[in-house]
């Protein structure tokens, strides 16, 4: 019963609704014990001010006053996160590929590389630009009803499906 | 408890059910954009049902915290090129296959590409910073 319970948590992925349930309850529970609102992207203008402290950016300046705010310790936990998450279900300490992708298009490492640079760099640029990101505007807002947060959402599903559309047609022969 | 050591336990938990759901696999994500996979998408409606519940009931307590504070909830307006931010957004978590949160779930499981996906996140948001000297309208 004990092994069946902890195998379900630690090692079976996990069903759709559990991870749903505990990534919601985050929404109100951040909100009771620390009022803060759940939200990643923001934490990387933090990083930023910690990578180029030299750098005089107003915007980092009047925003990113301290620099180790909680906002590095959710990134920091985040990342511990994962890792326990993978060792506890077994994973490999290193995995080299990014799923089905760099196996199908079966490019050089640099290329892989600069491609999936591009891509954060579409996000970084484009969550602050619109204002947060996956957890900040499509759960946290959406769950506050936030009407601004419905039409940012709606545009960061289009885009993603108009992307990865436009990917598998080009570089993986319509695969995965 | 201080906020910084108990924001770092919900990181850890917030990064364990991303990571155990499978909202850290690149084909998961994929799969969602291209219609062949839809758990993700339910995934990001439990949560935000939960979530919606979840702050009902804070209402019930008349939007309190733990500490009798008056909670403040966090509402980002549209600016004038939010949309246009949205669709930019869009096409990098289309690509990678993460968004800003999942990403760090994805270097603590070792995934090498996941940190040029930061990289590139981190560089973004400085290039955001660049653009803010000159503009105040982003």
């Amino acid at each position: 019963m004990i092994t069946a319970l902890a195998n379900f948590i630690f090692v079976e992925p996990w069903p759709f609704w559990t991870g749903g349930l505990v990534i919601g309850l985050l929404v109100p529970l951040l909100y009771y014990y620390h009022n803060t609102a759940l939200g990643v992207s923001t934490g990387y203008g933090n990083l930023v001010k910690i990578i180029l402290p030299s750098r005089q950016l107003q915007w980092i300046k009047s925003e990113f006053s301290e620099t180790w705010s909680w906002r590095i310790y959710f990134i920091a936990g985040i990342i511990l996160g994962g890792f326990i998450s993978a060792r506890l279900a077994g994973r490999p300490l290193i995995i080299p590929e990014m799923g089905q992708f760099t196996i199908i298009v079966g490019w050089p490492a640099l290329l892989n590389a600069l491609y999936f640079f591009a891509g954060g760099t579409l996000l970084g640029l484009g969550a602050r630009i619109a204002g947060g990101c996956t957890s900040g505007h499509s759960i946290h807002g959406i769950a506050n009803l936030h009407l601004s947060s419905i039409i940012v959402t709606v545009l960061f599903l289009a885009g993603g499906a108009a992307a990865a559309n436009i990917v598998r047609a080009l570089f993986m022969g319509g695969g995965i | 408890m201080g906020k910084k050591t108990g924001i770092f336990g919900f990181g850890i938990l917030f990064g364990f059910a991303l990571s155990r759901v499978g909202a850290s696999e690149f084909d998961l994500i994929f799969n969602m954009f291209t219609g062949t996979d839809f758990k993700l998408a339910w995934v990001m409606l439990t949560a935000i049902l939960v979530g919606f519940l979840g702050m009902r009931l804070l209402q019930a307590k008349r939007m309190t915290t733990r500490s009798g504070q008056p909670i403040k909830i966090s509402h980002k307006k549209l600016g004038r090129f939010s949309l246009l931010g949205a669709v930019l957004f869009g096409i990098g978590w289309g690509m990678a296959g993460a968004c800003p949160g999942t990403v760090l779930a994805q270097l603590g499981e070792g995934k090498i590409y996941a940190l040029f996906t930061f990289s590139g996140m981190i560089f973004g948001t400085y290039i955001y910073a660049r653009l803010k000297e000159n503009t105040t309208e982003l």
